[in-house]
């Protein structure tokens, strides 16, 4: 830091600010972007699938038929649909309906004997995370039915009580709008970094700036803090929102909180300045930032899908991309209010590769301007 | 070829809201002439060729480009003329062949004819590099002939250039309207504007521009006579205390024009005896010489006195 | 052909595909998006860590969990005696702890009520209800096994899943990933594209010729729209040859449906560079539209499961029209309802779009 004049980084920090503020569309984006994935993931998804269209062939007309489709219906997750003249089948041929239940011509009379009565359920497999939802419902339907149609309770010999801890109602919106802060800082400080500096080669004014007695480290620290500002006001207002909107606890130190930010932020940051050294041309950086940035932020983190059901050469991967330790360190603070201690690990592997980024991203910068 | 003018314009108007971008301008441009628009930027100079490029449609007045009006929105007119924009025309990431090529498909030209006019205009601006070559890589001066060259392709009758030599080096302005006189010398009319006074002297006629209004129109010399009746002189002061003596010659009768040129001052009068009047006090170090006033000079009487 | 359109498609595909690193982006992001998705990604949860507490010889408890690993889902973690089970959670060690009684699950379950504990960690609410389930299921087949079943079930449900048997996600995601891809490269490749001569001055060239405003518009237009079907095909290609997704529709309908999209996505991206001013922009314009767009599409999570308002929004989306034909033409081999009702959604939306694109086009260029 020999020679890191303060005054000149924030010279160009200020003109950075200007710029943004003069540019409706960043703006836009910058603060849009946070309100529509928090009001996307918090209330338009649902992760427990309802409403799903049974369409239901009774061939049966009897009372434990209709007993057997008033579970279907008042279980919460089924709407019973009538089969149109064509059937069942090809109702989910048609997609009018997710689901089919046949119940045989036979049914209550077995049912009344005391003998085993069997419905086939027919369920459309090309839409994998309603269908996988659908299976997983099956046994509780399955034990519901049995206790209403033959009045027969299995008394298990035992059983498991099951604790949720952290979030006993296993409220989906405390897992899901905690990790959201990953996908800003992923996708805005990569994508907006990246592109911005690309211009500058693109357009020669990165020269021009060069040319003056300005140091190369003025320039990145000056660019970068204000877009690095932006992404962190982006991910306050999610913070806002899911404290007092959604009412998701937070349990340990905003202080760690913080801190964990910061270090993905200059994780991302030094990534997005590596991918626009790299290009130096926008269309390029955007293509690179979407790979490397937005992509592993949403899929590879853990942020949907865990990263622990993946095979080992996915979870291997994962460790390397910044994305996954922050939001291990994010859910582990706001959730468990894990402390730094235990949390060592995702601090340590942020820290690392923070480091690791912004040592390349700085010596790639130099190298280039020799 | 026939004599009727290359251009003919009559109370040409454009309003964009309420802002009129050029004001009932009338002029004519006669075949094989090298006529250049003069003037600061916002004068309306790139406005009026982009109505004459059939880029834009006036809001009033009239215009024959070569004989055609704006009756067909302009397509008429963009068939016949070649027009090269003041931002840099070339594709850089393309090779000289490709982006000739596309200049040929915007036109729809037989690849044949294509061919045969590429020849024709490398030889006119004496282009020698392979066609794979990549316009980056090119020096500025010869970008520039080659983006003439692709408004040519199609060998128009009249070409428009707007500033077609800002950013280029001198040598390479130079060779560049040594190409334009080429050009003229072949029968073609050429439209030009420049902010460049030394390259507007090389026109055969000026309008010149202020404000979207066509202010005076003339040959160079015609120009010099029309705004300088009397005659001007070169003040050298050589280091002499000069700011005493500047404020009493601008109340001078007779006194025309007074304007700083680096070191020394323009000053036009009306006539000899005022100008022997006023220059008598000059102090002793200091010379003054008759000269011939430049186009930079009308400039400054014409455009930038109205504006003071 | 036309020569202008020839013209232009040579010199947009020469500009876009000169470059290695863009060549190698967009034909190699299909496949690294396909490969995640395919092999990565899975809705099944697997690897949960459990650890087990219980007292020394209990046999039954000890079969118990044994079946928990025995099962694939779960992974052992161990627990040194006397450590706090909770603590085991709290680091992150294990994401569930099953806890026996304290007299031996054995002798519990002869008094009648054999109830074991069960710890999830539930800071991950999706891991947490999977867990649970699958731990019932594991338990109710360990009491059977070990205390024989109590009276045959009155019901039983015969399951059969269509189209997907296995439930694989590629299945699932190849067209999702498909419409993803081909939405982003029309939409931002055209914006960028057309921002971008405007930027650098070589538009007006382009208006300065003699062509009309629908000749512009194609020839800065059909370039990407034919990207976007390249795109669109090797994606097909890259899921049945690598993750054996089947085409069970013809041919003729995939593509049919993919020009349908790609008119709307070229459509928006043309009318997103009308309001842009620079690249930045128009890229950050066309994550405006991509981002719920996507999400609403019933790409990653199902139309039907969102509110009232949100499905009202996704009938706009011309991507959710596209998913819905793209699955059905793939795995189900093609109705001719879905095709034809989500057919004339996107060809409706089609003509508005490209109308507005048009008419705003025009526009700038006058």
């Amino acid at each position: 830091m020999n020679g890191f004049n303060f005054h000149r980084a924030y010279s160009i920090a200020r003109k950075e600010v200007m710029h943004i503020l003069r540019d409706p569309f960043t703006l836009t984006l910058a603060l849009g972007l946070p309100v529509m994935l928090v009001t996307f993931f918090g209330y338009a998804i649902d992760y427990e699938v309802r409403n799903i269209r049974l369409a239901v062939s009774d061939r049966d007309n009897g009372p434990a038929a209709r007993r057997l489709k008033e579970v279907f219906s008042s279980s919460g997750y089924f709407r019973l649909v009538e089969p149109g003249p064509a059937g069942p089948v090809e109702m989910l041929d048609s997609g009018r309906a997710a689901a089919a239940v046949f119940i045989e011509p036979d049914f209550s009379k077995k049912i009344k004997g005391g003998g085993q009565a069997q419905a086939q359920f027919v369920l459309d497999g090309s839409d994998n995370s309603k269908a996988a939802a659908i299976t997983g419902y099956l046994p509780g339907i399955q034990r519901a039915a049995q206790a209403k149609l033959a009045a027969q309770t299995i008394k298990e010999p035992f059983s498991a009580e099951t604790r949720f801890l952290y979030n006993p109602e296993l409220n989906s919106r405390w897992f899901i709008v905690p990790g959201l802060a990953a996908i800003i800082i992923g996708l805005l400080a990569i994508l907006l970094t990246a592109l911005n500096v690309a211009r500058e080669w693109e357009n020669g004014s990165m020269e021009l700036l060069l040319s003056t007695p300005v140091r190369p480290l003025e320039i990145i620290t000056g660019k970068l803090a204000p877009y690095g500002a932006l992404v962190l006001a982006g991910v306050f207002f999610v913070y806002l929102v899911s404290r007092l909107v959604f009412g998701v606890p937070f349990e340990g130190s905003h202080l760690l909180y913080l801190a964990a930010c910061l270090l993905f932020v200059t994780a991302a940051l030094s990534q997005g300045l590596l991918i626009s050294v790299i290009t130096r041309q926008q269309q390029v950086a955007m293509q690179f930032s979407m790979i490397t940035g937005l992509l592993p932020s949403m899929l590879l983190s853990g942020f949907i899908f865990p990263v622990e059901s993946m095979p080992a050469f996915f979870q291997y991967l994962t460790m390397l991309l910044p994305p996954r330790w922050f939001m291990a360190a994010a859910r582990g603070i706001t959730l468990k209010g894990a402390d730094l201690a235990e949390l060592a690990v995702p601090f340590l592997a942020l820290g690392l590769l923070s480091a690791g980024m912004l040592a390349l991203a700085i010596k790639k910068f130099k190298t280039d301007l020799e | 070829m026939n004599a009727a003018p290359a251009v003919e314009v009559k109370d040409l108007s454009i309003k964009f809201g309420d802002f009129t971008a050029v004001d009932k301008v009338s002029f004519s441009v006669n075949r094989g002439e090298i006529f250049g628009f003069l003037g600061a930027n916002g004068a309306g100079k790139t406005t009026t060729i982009r109505m004459l490029t059939g880029l834009l449609l006036p809001s009033s007045g009239s215009a024959l480009v070569g004989g055609l009006g704006f009756g067909d929105g302009g397509r008429g007119i963009k068939k016949i003329v070649g027009y090269m924009s003041q931002k840099f025309t070339l594709y850089n990431d393309l090779t000289v062949g490709e982006n000739l090529d596309f200049a040929a498909g915007l036109r729809k030209l037989d690849p044949a004819y294509a061919k045969k006019r590429r020849k024709e205009l490398f030889e006119l601006i004496a282009f020698n590099k392979p066609l794979s070559s990549k316009v980056a890589a090119l020096p500025g001066g010869i970008k520039q002939e080659l983006a003439l060259a692709a408004a040519m392709l199609h060998d128009p009758e009249i070409v428009f250039l707007d500033e077609p030599t800002s950013g280029v080096a001198p040598a390479s302005r130079a060779r560049f309207w040594a190409l334009i006189r080429r050009i003229t010398g072949l029968g073609k009319t050429v439209i030009v504007t420049t902010h460049y006074m030394d390259e507007a002297e090389q026109c055969g006629r000026i309008a010149l521009m202020r404000t979207g209004r066509l202010i005076a129109l003339g040959s160079p010399e015609e120009l010099k006579a029309s705004a300088f009746p009397g005659p001007m002189a070169e003040i050298d002061f050589n280091g002499a205390g000069s700011a005493a003596f500047i404020a009493g010659l601008e109340k001078a009768p007779g006194l025309l024009e007074l304007s700083p040129h680096g070191m020394r001052w323009h000053a036009a009068f009306a006539a000899k005896a005022a100008m022997d009047a006023a220059l008598a006090g000059l102090p002793p170090a200091a010379s003054a010489a008759l000269i011939k006033p430049s186009l930079e000079d009308v400039f400054i009487r014409l455009v930038e006195g109205a504006e003071r | 052909m036309n020569r202008t359109l020839t013209a232009f498609i040579k010199k947009e595909l020469t500009q876009t595909l000169r470059d290695v690193r863009m060549r190698a982006l967009l034909f190699g992001a299909p496949i690294i998006q396909l490969t995640i998705f395919g092999l990565a990604l899975s809705t099944e949860i697997k690897n949960i860590k459990l650890a087990v507490v219980s007292q020394p010889g209990d046999a039954v408890f000890g079969r118990v969990a044994d079946s928990f690993y025995a099962s694939g889902w779960f992974v052992r973690v161990g627990c040194a005696p006397g450590e706090d089970p909770y603590e085991l959670i709290a680091s992150g060690r294990a994401d569930a702890v099953l806890l026996a009684p304290k007299e031996g699950l054995a002798r519990s379950a002869e008094r009648g009520d054999g109830k074991m504990q069960l710890l999830v960690d539930a800071s991950n609410s999706t891991k947490a209800r999977a867990v649970e389930a699958y731990s019932k299921n594991i338990i109710a087949a360990a009491a059977a096994r070990e205390y024989g079943a109590r009276g045959e079930p009155a019901l039983k449900f015969d399951v059969r899943v269509l189209y997907n048997p296995a439930m694989e996600s590629s299945m699932f995601l190849v067209p999702g990933v498909m419409g993803m891809l081909v939405c982003l490269i029309t939409i931002i490749l055209t914006a960028m594209s057309l921002t971008r001569e405007k930027e650098m001055g070589t538009f007006e060239t382009i208006v300065s010729a003699p062509l009309s405003d629908a000749e512009v518009l194609l020839g800065k237009t059909v370039p990407y729209i034919l990207l976007g079907l390249a795109d669109a095909a090797l994606v097909v290609l890259a899921g049945y040859l690598i993750f054996g997704v089947p085409v069970r529709g013809p041919l003729w309908q995939l593509a049919l449906a993919a020009l349908a999209l790609v008119v709307n996505t070229v459509s928006i991206g043309t009318f997103i560079s009308t309001v842009a001013r620079n690249q930045q922009q128009a890229m950050l314009g066309g994550f405006m539209f991509l981002f719920p767009a996507i999400l609403m599409s019933g790409i990653m999570y199902p139309v039907e499961n969102m509110p009232k308002a949100v499905i009202a929004a996704a009938y706009l989306d011309p991507l959710m029209y596209f998913v819905r034909l793209i699955r059905n033409i793939m795995l189900k081999g093609g109705d001719a309802y879905v095709l034809w009702t989500n057919l004339g959604a996107l060809a409706l939306m089609a003509v508005f779009a490209a109308g507005l694109a048009y008419k705003r086009f025009r526009q700038t260029l006058n």
